[in-house]
Order: structure tokens, then sequence, then C-alpha cells
């Protein structure tokens, strides 16, 4: 943690966002995590779900660097994870902004600390307050992008939770990232709060399909833990699920499921019709208990991708 | 009903009636000690106060060769030594506690130290202060310093433990922090009005132990004066100089709440 990482911005080298190898996770004679291989394109938005304790928030940490695994390893854009650096941002379900910074200046810190030093800070004051008009400028306009424009000066306290959580999310994108984490992001809002920023995290996507279409790398990779199976379907285009109820759940837990989800249009009505099925299907073989099966039954994203691929080329 | 709100006005005029029943009662006392022996200086009355505040503000000395006024000498000797002291205590309080929050490595062997000698009393140690460091300057300083240190570290380590999150600290990593500038732009900034309230919790204790090692080894000072003015029973001086300490009290407390107010507006006690 101690040396500060170049910034590399959206320079990708890799094709995968992230990759998991073989990430197994041990607490004490406790396996946790057995044996997790995962790979995200840019893009992607991926939910994971599982039931209580199954190590969700041990592969979330794992991923940012905090806690590394016990074995495995794990790449962002191809580079080795070795502890929380700029190519991994973060969004916690508490927020965690810092309260003695405006909305403003939440969004910008990143920017500041990139882009400036402490010396630049302390003895180079017209270059560094030059720098900082355009850290603040930019970060507008991405207060702007979160709805947020109005409330640029207010402190932490002073914002509720849907929109402490609407800068927080500011906070990690402008530092472009190669993936960022959302750990649980709307669990402390009320329902119409997480509709907001569900319907939020659906207009990244539709920015990351049109720059696909522009032949662009998409800016926005998300990997989303939620416990909410219909926020997964709805806000995802991918449902990872974690779970021991499978044929080796002593070894640990395991991805038991993998799947595409339907994307949604951000303007157009939710329609809950569209994702019962997956639903069940989803708490069917990720937290039924009695449901034991293989680990890989449900794990069939990259065959349903290269499927569609197919079906699109005509052959 | 307990916490019940009661309008301004009536607050307002309670605390001015709470001041004036002070008074008063003084006045009463005063008199009333009077009356029994006309030459008692012990409870004296306003007027006596009066003189003895002229007194304070007089030049020293003879008309030849004045002296710069009791109140003066004193005021500068204690000011001098608490700022001194509350500084290098402070400075030395803020790198111990910021380090011990922020690095398990250097909590490990310096908790258990602090915790133990934030317990002995500061006076009580005046005669190793007296043994090393004389009863100069230094000793006041030192004194001063230590006094304050233990306590003021082990909370500004608390305060980093607990005002600032794992979270806000992994956070400032992806952002591209490095570590100096998560312990500055994020723990600094996060417990500075802690810390201000802080020193504004040590003042009291700060001028406790310096107006004990005053009475003790001064030859200028406030604790020095009324220590000498009381053994002559000259009361006059000695309760105008209590009440100089309450004034500068006060205006410390103001000062620094202020102070926090402007650096820190975001903070809500």
């Amino acid at each position: 943690m101690s040396t500060k990482p170049k910034r590399i911005g959206q320079t990708f080298v890799s094709e995968f966002a992230l990759e998991i190898k073989a990430l197994s996770h041990v607490f004490g004679s406790y396996r946790v995590l057995d044996n997790i291989n995962l790979q995200v394109l840019p893009g992607q938005i991926v939910a994971v779900v599982g039931p209580s304790g199954c190590g969700k928030s041990t592969l979330l940490r794992a991923i940012l660097g905090t806690d590394p695994p016990t074995h495995g390893e794990i790449l962002t854009d191809g580079t080795p994870v070795c502890g929380p650096t700029r190519n991994v941002g973060i969004v916690y379900q508490n927020y965690a902004l810092y309260d003695f910074m405006s909305a403003e200046r939440n969004v910008g810190f990143g920017l500041k600390m990139d882009e400036t030093t402490m010396w630049m800070r302390f003895f180079q004051t017209r270059k560094y307050i030059a720098k900082r008009r355009g850290h603040i400028k930019k970060s507008l306009e991405f207060l702007r992008v979160v709805g947020l424009a109005d409330a640029c000066g207010k402190y932490p306290r002073e914002m509720s939770g849907g929109m402490r959580q609407r800068v927080a999310v500011a906070q990690a994108f402008i530092m472009r990232p190669k993936i960022v984490l959302l750990d649980e992001p709307f669990g402390a809002l009320d329902e119409a709060m997480r509709e907001d920023l569900q319907i939020m995290l659906l207009r990244f996507y539709q920015e990351n399909l049109i720059a696909k279409k522009e032949g662009r790398r998409p800016e926005y990779t998300i990997l989303m833990v939620t416990h909410e199976l219909n926020e997964a379907i709805y806000v995802a285009d991918r449902v990872i699920g974690l779970s021991r109820f499978h044929t080796n759940g002593n070894q640990g837990a395991a991805i038991v499921y993998d799947r595409p989800c339907p994307i949604f249009h951000p303007d157009n009505p939710r329609d809950f019709s569209k994702f019962v099925e997956q639903r069940e299907e989803l708490r069917k073989a990720v937290f039924d208990e009695e449901y034991i099966k293989d680990r890989d039954k449900y794990v069939t994203f990259w065959k349903e991708l290269g499927a569609l691929a197919n079906s699109v080329a005509g052959v | 009903m307990i916490r019940r709100a009661i309008p301004p006005w009536l607050f307002w005029l309670l605390a001015i009636g709470g001041v004036a029943f002070l008074l008063g009662a003084y006045e009463m006392v005063s008199a009333r000690q009077t009356r029994i022996n006309p030459l008692q200086s012990t409870i004296p009355s306003f007027e006596k106060l009066g003189e003895g505040l002229k007194q304070i503000f007089r030049p020293q000395g003879l008309p030849e060769n004045p002296k710069p006024p009791m109140f003066w000498v004193d005021i500068r000797a204690t000011l001098w030594r608490l700022f001194m002291g509350m500084g290098f205590g402070v400075a030395a309080s803020v790198v111990v506690g910021v380090l011990m929050g922020a690095y398990r490595w250097i909590e490990a062997p310096l908790g258990p130290v602090v915790m133990f000698l934030s317990k002995v009393p500061p006076t009580a140690m005046m005669p190793i202060y007296f043994a090393l460091v004389g009863t100069d300057q230094k000793m006041f300083t030192s004194m001063v310093a230590l006094g304050i240190f233990f306590t003021m570290t082990q909370s500004i380590y608390q305060a980093v433990r607990q005002d600032v999150s794992d979270e806000a600290i992994n956070k400032a990593y992806t952002l591209g922090a490095s570590e100096f500038e998560v312990i500055y732009e994020v723990i600094w900034k996060q417990i500075l009005p802690k810390i201000i309230d802080g020193i504004r919790l040590q003042i009291g204790p700060a001028m406790v132990f310096l107006l004990a090692a005053e009475m003790v080894v001064g030859n200028a000072g406030l604790g020095y004066q009324i220590r000498m003015q009381s053994r002559i029973l000259n009361m006059s001086i000695v309760y105008v100089y209590l009440a100089i300490l309450a004034f500068v009290g006060l205006i410390a407390e103001w000062g620094l709440a202020t102070l926090r107010k402007k650096l820190c507006p975001w903070y809500v006690d």
C-alpha cells in the first residue's frame, strides 16, 4: 500500500477488466471460498448474490486488495491485485464520504491525488489552484451526471442517504477505474431512492452500449454485491450466485450460478414479468439448502454468450 | 419536564440573575465580615478589590526607575510558559497519536506505555522534573508538555481509530492517495476538530500543572503571585488574579471554538 501507482486511466491491456483465477480463501480451518474462477468483460454490470455468510464480502475485499486470498490470483486489466489501488473503485453501503469535504470536493478528491503532489499543494500554489479549478469543473460535470448539480457545495451531513450514495458513485467513477465494486450500495436507502439509483446504473449501461457501438472501450464496468434478487436482475447484465449448496459444499462456497440477465432500458417502465422466471431459478440454484447440485449446472454465461454471438453471426 | 425549552428572554434573565446573586452574596458576606473585624482582608469589599486591580496595573519600582506593572510581568511569564508547554505537548501528541492510530506496529509498543504514564498525576512528577531539567523555563515547559501529552495522545489515537473508518482509508487508496496523503488529507483533516477540542479540554489541566509549579518554584507568574499575596493575606490581589485566570480560560475557550468553526465548518458536536 505504500507506493502510489501511476495513473494509467483507460489504457487497457487485457481483454478482461477483471480476472479471478482459482481463488480460494480460508479463515483458520474454515474454507470460505473454493476455487472461484471469473472473468468480467469491460462494460459489464455483474451482480453477485448469495446467502448471508457465503463469502460475497470476502470476495469483494479480495478484489479490492484489502484482504488477499489464501490461494489463487486476481488481475484487473491484466495487472495482479496486491492492495487497494486506483485500478479498482469502491462504493460502500455506508458511503464512506469524507465529512470535511463538500460534494464537489469529495468527487474531485481522486483527481487531486492523481494530478497534484503535496509539494505542489504547499509550495506551488498558483499552479495548484489552476489545477483545482479544472478538477472542480470536472467534478461538477460528474455531479450533473448523477443528478446532483445543485448540491455541489453541500457537506455529506447536509445530504440525504441517496444523495450521498450518488456522490460516492461519482467519486468512484470520475477516476475511470478498470472496475468499480459496489458493496450493497443501495441497502440503506428507501425504495424510491433505490429505484432512482438503479436507473442511474442502467443509464451507465446504456452509455457502455453506445461506446461499444462506436468501437470505444466501455467506461463503466461494475461488480455489485446485493442481497436483492430483483435488483440484481434489473440492473445487471449478468448475475453470479455464490453458495455452499453444491456437491462439494463442505469445501467452501463456489460460483453455482452464472447467467446473463435481460437488459432493461432506463426510460422504460419496469416489467417484473420479464425476470420472474430467472428470479425463481436463482432462488432455487443459490439459496435452496435442499437443492444440492453440481456446481457447474447453472454456470453457463460464456456458453450462452458464445451461442448468442454465433446466432448473431448466423453460424 | 426534563429539557423543556424556556423562552430566550427568561434564559438571559436567569443567567444575569445568577451572576447578580453571586456578586450580591459576596458583598453581603464581605460587609458582615467587615462589621465583625473592620481590618479584615480575607473577603475584601468591591472597593478593596478595585484598589487591588489598580495596584496590579501600577508600574513597580521607584518613580525615577519604573518597572513594568506586576500584572504584565506575571501574565507574560505564565502565558509564555503555557504557550511553550502546550505547543510542544500538542505537537508531540498529534504526531504520536496519529501514528499510533494509523500503524499497529507503532500502537503495539507505545499504547501500554502511554496508557500507564497517563495515569501518573503530573504534579506528583514535579520532583523528577526538578531533578532532570532544573527549575527554569525548561522545567515549566516540560511539565506542561508532558502533563498534557499522555492524555492528549490517547484522545487523538482514539479519534483516529473511531472517526476514520477503514472504508475511508481504503477508498483513499483507490482514489490514488499515497500513504502520507492518506495521513494528511484524510486522517488529519478528519480529526482536526477533535484535536482542537482536545486542546480546549487540556488548557484547564495545563493551567493546574503550571500554577502548581509556579507556586513551588516560580519567581514570576500568576501562580507565584497568588502564593506570595496570599501569604501576606493580600486577598484583594488574589481574587483579582483568580478573576483574570477565569478570563484567560474563557478567552482561550472562545478563541479555540471560533478557530474550530472557521477551520471545520462541517463539524457538528
